[in-house]
């Protein structure tokens, strides 16, 4: 009996330096995260007018969520926007980053600069980089531009372009970064065995077959996170804000995507209520996406740990 | 004679492939690097070499006076100095606050420990954009909207659950002998986490501080958001960003904005030719290990 009690004190007792220990990380989520998340989930049933004005509050039920399918004029425009966004710059940064990592995947004499020198504009902040590209995309003394000029091509207005040209401009500047995801497929590939490479030169596979049934399959773990990371990444993303007018939505909308409609709503119109619907709602979509790869991702081969 | 010949050819093969593969990757960096060239070259131009109708790559005598005009100019001074305190204060704080959390996860068994850990890893998956609207809610009650302090208070907290993570999984690396040899001697959990664990994480402490650093430096959208009001302080990337959307940023000041643009690229750039190797290693380990 006391034995038993004693255990239980002493469970108790270690429990308390645990929690002790812990409790920032408890506080620090009730305040920051859980608090906050409830909160949008209340106020996107209430209609605010202005940012800091809780005394306009005014209970609306689900109007804000029908406005964003009905009412609301720009939201074809986002959405399209955001999806094509989504679509066509996920494959193409994946795929380029991968052929990087293969091209840089060899013992050749002095690989590792080119990784560094291939990482490197990663490391540059997004307001240098939009700086730089505005700059260099620029209408008449953009760098693009006067280097199209000499061969008679031009001039392309690029980030300022009223269609879908300026998420083109996007997509280019994107393939700059492509180095953030070589790295990690660099390390996909660290992870393979070399007898599997060995064993089928020796039945006589060549370069294509070993990427196609060895390289591929056996990083497909890591091609799964990259996909389920970057679609989570891309959907929220909010950089035309650094390079694109009219407060990151381009002209004619051409650049409005999903994260800048909910910080234009928010905290340019001051519709906290609606901004907090919408983003209640992608919170909703991500969780969609992300249930449904994490249900078709049968293609994934996991290696034992070795 | 007919081995001698075959060995040859597979040599001149070998040979082939190997230069144009170099060629590639040569080609490959000057792309890669060329806008970042471009950008310092055009810091060192002269106003009127900014506005030359003519493709101009390079400035005819380098103007590195523009840096210093840069540094002189107020705004971009009073900029860096907010920047440095967000980015100082945090690399102290996160590291501190996150090994803290982590020790509780790696090396002390208590009640809800897996709770916790689970919560923990689920505000991971959570998107930024349904805290945020609230966050600013809570901020402006706190009175912390236009001050420096959303940036740096709650990450006494934790500073963010995959530093914790990570730091948790290094700890779990850290063989128990050695934590189990303190405790029998009587050192109490936070003398075995102050001298015994905290020291041996000392790699991915360094990981995690310059990521911290990394991440605040070029943080745009917090202060967007938080300190929008024109008295409020201003950090680095937002002075950088304001001056790049002037009209006709193309032209007017631009060598200046340029100047602003290579001040806030270079510094990374150092922080990663210094720590390249646990940057990238680091990376490895977010990568997959769970």
């Amino acid at each position: 009996m006391s034995k038993i009690s004693l255990k239980i004190k002493r469970t108790v007792k270690n429990s308390y330096t645990g929690w002790l220990f812990n409790l920032p990380l408890a506080i620090g989520i009730g305040v920051f995260t859980l608090v906050p998340v409830l909160m949008s989930l209340f106020d996107s049933f209430f209609s605010y007018d202005g940012l800091n004005n809780a005394d306009s509050r005014i209970w609306v039920g689900m109007a804000n969520y029908v406005r964003i399918f009905t009412k609301d004029r720009d939201m074809q425009k986002v959405v399209v926007n955001t999806l094509v966004y989504t679509i066509v710059s996920i494959p193409i940064n994946l795929v380029a980053s991968y052929f990087l990592a293969l091209l840089v995947n060899s013992t050749l004499k002095g690989v590792t600069v080119y990784r560094v020198f291939y990482y490197l504009p990663c490391m540059i902040p997004a307001v240098a980089g939009g700086l730089l590209w505005a700059d260099m995309f620029d209408g008449t003394f953009g760098l693009f531009n006067k280097f199209l000029g000499v061969f008679g091509i031009g001039p392309f207005d690029f980030f300022k372009s009223e269609d879908m040209s300026a998420l083109v401009s996007v997509f280019i500047m994107n393939l700059w970064s492509v180095g953030g995801g070589m790295i990690l497929w660099l390390s996909a590939f660290k992870n393979i065995g070399k007898h599997y490479y060995e064993a089928a030169i020796l039945d006589g596979a060549n370069a294509w077959h070993r990427l196609v049934h060895i390289t591929i399959p056996m990083s497909s773990a890591m091609i799964f996170y990259n996909v389920i990371t970057s679609v989570i990444g891309t959907l929220q993303y909010n950089g035309t804000l650094t390079f694109g007018t009219r407060n990151g939505r381009g002209e004619n909308n051409a650049l409005y995507m999903y994260a800048v409609k909910i910080y234009y709503e928010a905290f340019e119109k001051g519709k906290i209520g609606y901004a907090s619907a919408l983003a209640w709602l992608m919170l909703i979509v991500i969780a969609i996406v992300t249930f449904i790869m994490f249900r078709t991702s049968s293609w994934v081969f996991y290696a034992e740990e070795n | 004679m007919a081995y001698i010949n075959l060995n040859r050819n597979a040599k001149k093969h070998k040979f082939i492939v190997n230069a144009l593969l170099y060629a590639l990757m040569t080609l490959l960096a000057v792309i890669l690097l060329f806008p970042y060239a471009y950008m310092v070259s055009k810091s060192l131009m002269t106003g009127e070499e900014v506005v030359d109708p003519t493709l101009r790559l390079l400035p005819e005598v380098p103007q590195f006076k523009n840096y210093l005009r840069i540094f002189q100019n107020e705004d971009y001074l009073n900029g860096f100095i907010h920047t440095l305190i967000i980015v100082g204060s945090n690399c102290i704080i996160v590291p501190l606050s996150a090994s803290v959390i982590a020790f509780s996860f790696a090396k002390l068994k208590w009640v809800g420990r897996g709770f916790m850990f689970a919560i923990m890893l689920g505000t991971m998956m959570l998107p930024g954009v349904v805290t945020q609207l609230s966050l600013y809610a809570i901020y402006v009650d706190l009175n912390w909207i236009n001050t420096l302090y959303p940036f740096i208070i709650p990450n006494l907290f934790g500073g963010g659950a995959l530093y914790i993570f990570l730091i948790r999984q290094f700890m779990l690396g850290i063989p128990r002998d050695m934590d189990n040899a303190a405790k029998i001697d009587g050192a109490n959990a936070f003398v075995r986490y102050w001298s015994i664990v905290l020291p041996l994480c000392k790699p991915v402490l360094i990981y995690v501080v310059v990521n911290v650093f990394i991440s605040y430096w070029g943080d745009y959208y917090g202060p967007f958001v938080y300190m929008r009001a024109s008295y409020a302080p201003k950090t680095l990337a937002q002075v950088v960003f304001e001056n790049s959307m002037e009209k006709d940023a193309a032209t007017y000041n631009a060598n200046m904005r340029m100047c602003g643009g290579v001040i806030m690229s270079i510094v990374p750039a150092i922080l990663f030719a210094i720590f390249q190797k646990q940057l990238i290693e680091g990376v490895v380990m977010t990568g997959l290990k769970d």
